[in-house]
C-alpha cells in the first residue's frame, strides 16, 4: 500500500495518474460516443427506442435509406464543393498574405496578428455578419461589387440556388484565411535567408526563387496546412444555421449540417448517426494525412 | 534585387489589406448604430448619419442578454476549468518522455482533435439522454465541449512544457523534492504563461460554443448567448440593427481581450500549432 502511495507521489504512478485522468475523460466523452455512433447507425433509433438500452438491429437498412434519400447526392456534391472551394480560397489567399507579410517593414507582425481576430470570434456571430453583408437587396457585398463594375445586378447570395453554397464558402474563407496565413508564415520564417541570397547571386528572379526554394522548403508545412484546412472545413457548422440553414431546397446543405438536421429537427437519430459515420470516414482520411505530415514535427 | 518598394509603401499596403479584411467587423458596429430606415438606404451609407447607441440598451433588455451572457460565462468557465485541470497534467507527461506509449497517447489526442462536433452531437445527445445528464443541460454541454477543447489545449501546452529545461526539474529532484513537489513548485510556475494563454484561447472558443448548447439545452433560461442570437437569425431575418447590436455586445469583450493579448496569443499559437 505504501509502495503504491510512494509511486503516486514520486514515481511512474504520478505520470500514469496525470495522463490517465485525461485519457479516461477523453475516451468516455469522445471515444465512446464515436463507437456508439457506429452502433446506432446499424440500429433502429426513433422516439420510442431513444431511451432504451437494447434496440433492434436493422443491418445496413439505415445506410440504404440514407443513400436513397433524394437529397443525398446533392448534399454530397455540396460537401465536396464546400470543402474544396473553402480550402482553395483559404490557402491561396492565406499564402499570398503570408508571402506579403514575410517582407520586412515596420509593424508587419502586429498587423498580421490583427487578422487572427476572426479566429477567436464566435462562429455564429461571423455567420450573422456575413449573412447581413451577403443580403441580396441591401447587402454591402453587392454594393461593393456593383461599384467595382464586377456585377451588373444584385446577386441574391442566400436565396439563389446557384449561389447559396458560395455564400457560406465566402464566409468560411474569411474565417479560415487567418489561421492558414499564420501557419504558413511560421513555415516561411523557418527558411534560411542565405538560400535566397545565394539564388539571387546566381541570377534567379523572384518567380524562380519562389518555385525552386520557397515551395520545396514549404512542403511539410503546406501538407499540414492543407490537411488542417480540410479538417477545419469539415468541422465548420455554425455558419450554416446563421446564413442559409442549408436552403433553399438543400442547395447549400452539407453532411455535417444535414446530419444535425436529421437528428435534431426530424428526430431521426438513426439517419443522423448514419450520415455522421459517413462523414467521420472522410475526417479519418484527412486526419491520417495530417498525422503523417506533422508527426515528426509534433514529436519535436 | 533592386528595392523599388520602400518599407513605408509596404506598411500602407498592409494597412489597406487589414482594413479590407476587418471591414465586416466595422460593418457590424456601423450597422448597429444606424436607424432602421437608414439600413435599407440605397446606396448604403458607410458612416451612420445619425448614430443611435440607444439600440444597445434596448436589445440588452428585450433579448434578455444578461441571462444569455451569464450562461455563456458559466459554460465557458466550466469548460476552461475542466480542460486546465485534466489537460495540463496530460500535456506535461506527453512532453516529458519519449517512447512508444507516449507516441500512442499523442496519436490518440491528435485523432480526437479532428472529430467534428456535428459528428459527435448525435451520439452524445442519445448517450446523455440514457445516463440522465440531460436533466443538467449546462453540465452536459460543459463535458461535451471540454472533450472537444482538450486535445487542442494538450497539443499547445505540451509545446510550452517542452521549452521548460529538464535540468531544472532534475535539480529539484536531486535536492530531495518528490515528483509531485517538483511539478507544482518548479515546472508549473515556469510554464504558467503558456498555460494561461492556452486557457484564454479555450475560454474564448467555449464562449462562442453553439452546436452542443443548441442541441442539448432546451430551456431558454439556461441557453448561452450564441443560441440566443440564433433565435432571431435566419435566412429571412430583417431586423439587422438589432442582430448587429446583439453581436457587437457579444463579441466586444472577446475582441478587447484579443487586442490586449494579441502578441502572446499569436506566439502561443505559432509555437504549438505546428512547430
Amino acid at each position: 500500500m505504501s509502495r503504491l502511495f510512494n509511486s503516486l507521489r514520486d514515481g511512474i504512478g504520478f505520470d500514469i495518474v496525470l495522463v490517465g485522468a485525461a485519457l479516461v475523460f477523453l475516451l468516455a466523452l469522445a471515444g465512446a460516443p464515436l463507437v456508439y455512433n457506429v452502433l446506432m447507425s446499424f440500429q433502429q433509433v426513433d422516439m420510442f427506442t431513444l431511451g432504451a438500452l437494447v434496440r433492434p438491429f436493422v443491418g445496413f437498412e439505415n445506410y440504404v435509406a440514407v443513400v436513397q434519400m433524394p437529397e443525398f447526392w446533392l448534399v454530397t456534391r455540396n460537401t465536396l464543393i464546400f470543402v474544396f472551394g473553402s480550402m482553395a480560397g483559404q490557402f491561396i489567399l492565406g499564402f499570398s498574405l503570408a508571402l506579403f507579410f514575410a517582407q520586412r517593414f515596420p509593424g508587419a507582425a502586429t498587423i498580421r496578428g490583427l487578422f487572427l481576430v476572426s479566429w477567436v470570434m464566435p462562429g455564429l456571430v461571423v455567420g450573422a455578419i456575413w449573412s447581413w453583408m451577403l443580403a441580396g437587396d441591401f447587402g454591402a457585398l453587392n454594393v461593393i461589387l456593383r461599384g467595382l463594375g464586377i456585377i451588373q445586378s444584385n446577386i441574391f447570395w442566400k436565396s439563389d440556388p446557384a449561389f447559396s453554397i458560395w455564400a457560406v464558402i465566402i464566409a468560411n474563407i474569411w474565417l479560415g484565411l487567418a489561421f492558414n496565413m499564420l501557419l504558413l508564415s511560421v513555415g516561411l520564417a523557418a527558411i534560411p535567408r542565405d538560400l535566397y541570397e545565394a539564388a539571387e547571386l546566381d541570377g534567379a528572379n523572384a518567380f524562380q526563387r519562389f518555385w525552386t526554394i520557397t515551395l520545396p522548403m514549404m512542403r511539410p508545412t503546406i501538407g499540414a496546412v492543407l490537411s488542417l484546412g480540410l479538417i477545419g472545413t469539415l468541422q465548420q457548422f455554425d455558419l450554416f444555421p446563421a446564413i442559409t440553414e442549408g436552403g433553399p431546397a438543400n442547395t447549400s446543405n452539407v453532411a455535417g449540417f444535414w446530419s444535425w438536421q436529421l437528428s435534431f429537427q426530424l428526430y431521426d437519430f438513426a439517419k443522423g448517426a448514419t450520415v455522421s459515420v459517413m462523414m467521420f470516414l472522410l475526417v479519418l482520411f484527412a486526419s491520417i494525412i495530417y498525422v503523417r505530415s506533422t508527426r515528426h514535427e509534433v514529436r519535436g | 534585387m533592386t528595392r523599388i518598394y520602400t518599407p513605408w509603401f509596404l506598411l500602407a499596403a498592409a494597412l489597406i489589406l487589414a482594413a479590407i479584411y476587418l471591414f465586416p467587423l466595422y460593418w457590424m458596429y456601423v450597422t448597429s448604430l444606424k436607424s432602421s430606415s437608414e439600413i435599407f438606404a440605397n446606396p448604403p451609407t458607410f458612416w451612420p448619419r445619425d448614430p443611435d447607441p440607444g439600440i444597445y440598451a434596448q436589445v440588452w433588455h428585450r433579448r434578455t442578454m444578461p441571462t444569455f451572457l451569464w450562461n455563456s460565462l458559466v459554460i465557458a468557465s466550466g469548460v476552461t476549468a475542466v480542460t486546465i485541470v485534466l489537460g495540463t497534467g496530460c500535456a506535461y507527461v506527453l512532453a516529458r518522455y519519449r517512447n512508444v506509449w507516449i507516441d500512442i497517447g499523442l496519436f490518440v489526442v491528435l485523432m480526437l482533435q479532428v472529430l467534428p462536433a456535428s459528428v459527435m452531437v448525435t451520439p452524445l445527445f442519445v448517450g446523455f439522454n440514457q445516463v440522465g445528464l440531460l436533466g443538467y443541460p449546462r453540465t452536459a454541454v460543459v463535458l461535451a465541449a471540454a472533450a472537444k477543447a482538450m486535445p487542442f489545449f494538450v497539443v499547445l501546452v505540451r509545446a510550452t512544457f517542452m521549452s521548460v529545461p529538464r535540468e531544472l526539474e532534475e535539480a529539484a529532484l536531486v535536492d530531495g523534492n518528490s515528483r509531485v513537489g517538483a511539478f507544482f513548485t518548479i515546472v508549473l510556475p515556469l510554464a504558467r504563461n503558456g498555460i494561461l494563454v492556452c486557457a484564454i484561447l479555450t475560454f474564448m472558443t467555449a464562449f462562442g460554443e453553439y452546436i452542443y448548447s443548441k442541441s442539448i439545452i432546451q430551456s431558454p433560461s439556461l441557453q448561452p448567448a450564441s443560441v440566443g442570437l440564433s433565435g432571431f437569425l435566419g435566412p429571412n431575418s430583417t431586423d439587422w440593427s438589432s442582430i448587429m447590436a446583439y453581436s457587437a455586445i457579444y463579441v466586444t469583450p472577446i475582441l478587447a481581450i484579443f487586442v490586449l493579448l494579441q502578441r502572446r496569443i499569436v506566439s502561443g499559437l505559432t509555437s504549438g500549432a505546428l512547430k
